[in-house]
This record gives structure tokens, C-alpha cells and sequence, in this order.
């Protein structure tokens, strides 16, 4: 009953202050706003990793030279290390019991070409025909390679919404030429467009047949990446094993020596991927969580302020009975209700900036409950931290002295 | 008991090294229904002397009893109680909200002893015709005479049915016509059975007072029942 009436009363107060209620709230709103922002953005840019990732499924594991690096001497030591040939992906397939599929894949940056259209250092990727059945890549037009096209080493292609949309703008594409690099293939298949992460196109490359691949290019340098898929997720582990113990065999890895080679599971991406945005996260929050500091402080600057000027209505509540409770409450309620509305505004903002962001740079945005949480406690807290002192203050005034205060 | 007790009340300021005694001793007696009238000459101590009786401050030195509880050694919370529901305080100055219209004004003190909405505006509208102010409820203070705004005042420490009501140069911001009104209307609240303690400077409203408390330098100087043909004002 009591508590109610306070809160009217304080609602009161910054309606008729509504310029300078207004304007205390800046900083918070820009705390709000960041903080919401940050998240949503982090969310939303996780969550398309994410998808990208679980297209590996569950049961399939990657092998690599070089496919994590913690540091950057990491990263320099793992690239001398000696590639992984198609001797590995034969060992593999003859010698792993619980694999159920092989699928080799290099990749290399060439040029297309069609009539006068062309496409500049694009993706071109040998993969076998597996690799549709490792990897969730939806076909959208015709199809991927078969089992024939790897075993004839044919000349087909199989390309990315992007290049279909740049070279065979309003033109059926299946059965039309492509240049790759210096050959001519023929387009059998467009995969479904994907959008892209952070202004990177996900739809602009090509497929083509491992051995077709092999043909033109030979293998490169830094080798091929192999993606194993386990007869089952139970026994996906196993897998691993088997498939450590056959490589490390074929690579001559003396027994007392780690691994030459990297081996990565869907899991173990997503957990590299979740260490990596928990540390994001908790740096941008900090970061932007000083806007709300400052907003804090000037909440709290202008609640003494307010404080001061209303000495003597203080005085005058008190003299006609109000505790030290009531005037508590109705300055705390007061700078909750300025945060608060604060946050409200900083939400919309954050809201509206992540939407903004959606088509500057195609990343998908989740203003998720948990941002919107987050803005709502964050900011009623920043008032109850910075508006306590200032009521504090007001509730311990002396009646006769608030009274007689000029 | 009495309704007030005092014994050997004493209050003194602390003014750097110097010690300032506003009061120094002071020992009375009221009865429930009485018309008290404090007088004495600037600094003599008088508002001290209110403050302490209305809860509003506590003493430095003494005790005293408000209807047979000890109130000088109450806590805050509990002054503030007694000063919600036991007195009604008037001042020189009014001391209304400026921005609060007389009904808000006169619900103050209910909204801090969680008296409904509704109770609210129905006892504040009664106090406001009990001062004649019926019809001017949503008027702020800035909107009223100077005489409006102590009946307002008036209305606002009538609402709770104090058992006190205390008054403090009520008149000292009047002129003499709206100080005849205000008057009035206190002899009327006397007659109908309130207990009333007023301090002035001026003899003629002493007068409406059916006993006046003489103060100098701290210390009742004397205590004298005013003969009924003296008396000013109806009674
Ligand atoms: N907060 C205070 N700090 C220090 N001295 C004070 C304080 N309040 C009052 N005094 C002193 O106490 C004495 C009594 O003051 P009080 O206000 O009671 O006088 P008063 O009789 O009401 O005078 P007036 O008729 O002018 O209102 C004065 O000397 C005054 O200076
Ligand atoms: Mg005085």
C-alpha cells in the first residue's frame, strides 16, 4: 500500500523534471544500448558459426596438418609439418574397421570463367562424392558428382549460388561450360544459397571431382584435409583411434611423440568455438559496461543534486510522519524508474543498431531473451548501486534541519 | 496521566567549542483539551520547546510523556509514528508541497500510514470543509492566499485526529484580518475538543489561549491562567 504510493510519488518527481530526467539517463542508455548490442551481435554471429559447423555432423571427424592453432608459433610449427597425401586417404579407407566413409578434399584459389564473365582467386575444392553424404551442402539445381564422375575423373563442376548468380545471371546453367584455371568443365549442379558471415560470402566456390582435381592441380603443398565419418556417433571415438594408429604408422611418429597432424570433431569445434566467444564476451561487456559506470555516476550525481533541492519536502514528509524507510524507498524507486526506462530506451536501440547491422554485414542478429535480460537487470541495478547513497542520504536528514533549510 | 509530561527538559547545540542552551530545565504539565499559548522574546526558546513536544527533534537532557509513553527516548521510526498519528503540526512558513495541490497536501501524512486511496481522499476532502477549503482542493499552494495555505496546513494536521495539535507562529506570515480568520478557526477546533498549544509574539493571540507559558533564555518564567473576560475570541 505504503510502497505503492512511493512509487507514484517518484514517478511524479521525474515527470515534472522530465528534461533533466531525460538527460541523465544518456549514459545509461548508451551502456544499455552497447551492452545489448555486443550481445546480440556475439549471439547472432555464434549462432551461424555454429550452423556451419554442425553441417559436419556428429559422427564425422576432420584430419588436418593444421586445423587449430592456439598461438601463433602454434600455428608456425604446425604448418611444417609434412602434408597429408592420398596414401593416407587409402590407408584409411582399407584399414579403419568402424569407418563408414572416406572423403578426401584440397582446395586451391584459381579464376572462372564464363563467355566475358569472370570470377577472380575463387575456392575450387576436389572432393569426392562422399562428400555430400559427410557434409549437409543442399543442392539446389541438378546435383553433386557421383561415383562414376570421381571414378572417370569427368570434368564436371559443381558451384555455389554466388558463382551461379555472377556468371549464369538469368541463364540455366546445368550443362553450360566453365572455366577453371586453364580448364574447361561442365556445371552438373548449384548448391543452395547459404548468405554470407560478416560481409564473407558463404556461396562463392566451386566443386569438383577429387580425381579431376588431382589431374589439373596435383596436390598442393599444404596437402589435403580428410573428413572421416564413423559407422555411428557411439562409435566415433574408436574411429579416432583406429585412424591415429594407421596415420601415425604411415607417417613414421616415433612412439613417444605427439601427433603430426590435427584431428577435430563438430564437439571439440564448438567447444573451441564457445571458449572463444565466452572470452569476447566477457571483454566487450567489461568494455562496455564503463558507459554504464559513467551513466551510473551521473544518476547518481543528479540524484544528489535532486536530493539537495528537495531538502525541504523531505523535511516536510518527515514531519508529517514518513520513516526513514519511506524516504528510502521513494528515491531508490526514483532512480530505478530513471535507469530502468534508461535500459527500456537502450534495449529498443540495441535492438534496432543489431537490426541495422543485419544488412550492413549479413550477420544474422538474435536480440535473444537472454540481452534483454541482461539490459533489464543490468540497468535496474545500476540504479539500486548508484541511487542507494543518494537515498541513504535523503532518509537520514534530520526533520528540524531539512525543515529549516533554505 | 497527563497528556504531556515533562521533567527537567534541556537542549543544547553544540556551536563549535561554545555550548548553546536552547532550553534549560524545563518542567510542565498540560492536560488533554487545553489552550496553551507559549510567549518570550526572540531566541528565548520557544520553537525549541514545540520541536521537542512535536517529535519533531529530541532532547539533550530530561523526559517526557506524551499520552503516558515515554517519547525521549523513542527511536526514529517510532517518533515518526507518534508524529503521524498523535500531532498535528502548523508552522510559521506552512510548509506545503509546493507542487502538490491541497488534496495531495492534506493526504501526506495518510499515505505514510498506508490508509487506502480511496480513505485518503475521502478524510482529506472532510478536513479541507472542516477549514472551509471545499472548493478549492486542486488549487497548489502558489494558487492560494497566504491565509488558504495555513488552513490548508490546518487541514493537513487535523486529518489523522491528532491528539495534539501544535502550532508555531501560525499567524507570523498573516496580516492581522487573515490572522482574526486563522484564529477563529483554531478556538473553534479548541471548542470542539482539540488540545491546543500555540506560540506567538503577540499578546492578543496569546489572548485566545486559556493559560500562557512564559519563556526566557531557556526556562519557563512563568505559567499563567488566563481569567475567562480576558480571553479574546468566542469560547
Ligand atoms: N540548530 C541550531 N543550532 C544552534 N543553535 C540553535 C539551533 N536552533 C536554535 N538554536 C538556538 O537556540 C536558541 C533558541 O532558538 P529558538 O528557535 O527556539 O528560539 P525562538 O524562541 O523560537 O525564537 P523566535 O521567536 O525568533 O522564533 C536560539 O539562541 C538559537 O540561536
Ligand atoms: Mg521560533
Amino acid at each position: 500500500m505504503v510502497t505503492g504510493s512511493l512509487f507514484g510519488i517518484a514517478f511524479d518527481a521525474l515527470r515534472t523534471n522530465r528534461l533533466r530526467s531525460g538527460l541523465t539517463l544518456l549514459g545509461v542508455i548508451i551502456g544499455v544500448t552497447s551492452v545489448m548490442t555486443i550481445i546480440s551481435a556475439l549471439e547472432g554471429l555464434t549462432g551461424s558459426i555454429e550452423r556451419e559447423i554442425e553441417q559436419m555432423g556428429p559422427s564425422t571427424f576432420m584430419i588436418g596438418t593444421l586445423l587449430t592453432a592456439m598461438s601463433e608459433q602454434e600455428a608456425l610449427d604446425k604448418f611444417k609439418r609434412k602434408p597429408l597425401d592420398y596414401e593416407a586417404v587409402q590407408i584409411i579407407e582399407d584399414g579403419c574397421e568402424v569407418c563408414d566413409k572416406v572423403a578426401p578434399r584440397a582446395a586451391r584459389g584459381e579464376d572462372l570463367k564464363y563467355r566475358d564473365q569472370s570470377m577472380y582467386d575463387i575456392v575450387v575444392v576436389g572432393a569426392t562424392y562422399h562428400h555430400v553424404e559427410i557434409y549437409d551442402l543442399e543442392v539446389d539445381q541438378g546435383r553433386f558428382h557421383s561415383y562414376e564422375d570421381d571414378l572417370y575423373r569427368r570434368r564436371v563442376a559443381f558451384i555455389g549460388a554466388g558463382v551461379y548468380e555472377k556468371l549464369y545471371e538469368g541463364l540455366d546453367p546445368l550443362g553450360k561450360d566453365i572455366w577453371v584455371g586453364n580448364q574447361k568443365y561442365t556445371v552438373i549442379g548449384v548448391a543452395k544459397k547459404k548468405g554470407s558471415v560478416f560481409g564473407a560470402s558463404q556461396d562463392e566456390f566451386v566443386y569438383v571431382p577429387f580425381d579431376s582435381f588431382r589431374r589439373q592441380f596435383g596436390i598442393s603443398r599444404r596437402g589435403l584435409y580428410i573428413s572421416v565419418k564413423a559407422r555411428s556417433v557411439d562409435q566415433l571415438q574408436e574411429a579416432m583411434d583406429e585412424v591415429r594408429v594407421l596415420l601415425r604408422s604411415q607417417r613414421h611418429v616415433p612412439f613417444d611423440q605427439p601427433d603430426d597432424f590435427d584431428m577435430l570433431t563438430a564437439e571439440s569445434l564448438l567447444t573451441m568455438l564457445n571458449s572463444l566467444t565466452k572470452i569476447l564476451r566477457f571483454g566487450l561487456v567489461g568494455i562496455s559496461s564503463i558507459s554504464l559506470v559513467v551513466g551510473g555516476i551521473v544518476v547518481m550525481n543528479i540524484m544528489m543534486v535532486s536530493v539537495t533541492e528537495r531538502t525541504r519536502e523531505i523535511g516536510i514528509r518527515k514531519s508529517v510522519g514518513a520513516k526513514r524507510r519511506h524516504i528510502l524507498t521513494q528515491f531508490l524507486f526514483e532512480a530505478v524508474i530513471l535507469t530502468l526506462s534508461g535500459g527500456i530506451v537502450g534495449i529498443v536501440a540495441g535492438f534496432l543498431i543489431a537490426s541495422a547491422l543485419v544488412g550492413m554485414l549479413n550477420v544474422q542478429m538474435n536480440p535473444s531473451a537472454l540481452a534483454i535480460t541482461a539490459g533489464l537487470t543490468v540497468s535496474t541495478g545500476t540504479g539500486l548501486v548508484f541511487g542507494i547513497y543518494p537515498a541513504l542520504k535523503a532518509a537520514r536528514l534530520d526533520p528540524i534541519k531539512a525543515l529549516s533549510y533554505e | 496521566m497527563s497528556l504531556i509530561e515533562t521533567k527537567n527538559l534541556w537542549k543544547t547545540y553544540e556551536m563549535g567549542a561554545e555550548q548553546v542552551h536552547a532550553l534549560r530545565g524545563v518542567t510542565i504539565t498540560i492536560e488533554k483539551g487545553e489552550y496553551v499559548a507559549i510567549m518570550g522574546p526572540s531566541g528565548s526558546g520557544k520553537s525549541t520547546l514545540m520541536n521537542l513536544i512535536g517529535c519533531l527533534d529530541t532532547p539533550s537532557q530530561g523526559e517526557y510523556w506524551l499520552n503516558s509513553r515515554k517519547v525521549s527516548q523513542m527511536n526514529d521510526d517510532e517518533l515518526a509514528n507518534i508524529r503521524n498519528r498523535e500531532i498535528g503540526f502548523v508552522f510559521q512558513t506552512f510548509n506545503l508541497l509546493p507542487r502538490a495541490t491541497a488534496l495531495h497536501n492534506v493526504e501526506l501524512p495518510l499515505i505514510y500510514n498506508g490508509t487506502s486511496a480511496q480513505d485518503r481522499h475521502a478524510k482529506a476532502m472532510r478536513a479541507l470543509e472542516k477549514v472551509d477549503l471545499g472548493d478549492r482542493v486542486t488549487h497548489k499552494p502558489s494558487e492560494l492566499s497566504g491565509g488558504q495555505r495555513q488552513r490548508v496546513a490546518m487541514a493537513r494536521a487535523l486529518v489523522n485526529d491528532p491528539s495534539l495539535l501544535l502550532a508555531d507562529e501560525p499567524t507570523g506570515n498573516l496580516d492581522s484580518k487573515t490572522s482574526v480568520e486563522i484564529m477563529k478557526l483554531l478556538d473553534e477546533l479548541h471548542r470542539q475538543g482539540n488540545t491546543i498549544i500555540i506560540v506567538t509574539h503577540e499578546k492578543d493571540i496569546a489572548q485566545h489561549a486559556h493559560r500562557v507559558l512564559s519563556i526566557l533564555d531557556g526556562e519557563i518564567a512563568e505559567d499563567t491562567t488566563i481569567p475567562q473576560e480576558q480571553r479574546n475570541g468566542v469560547h
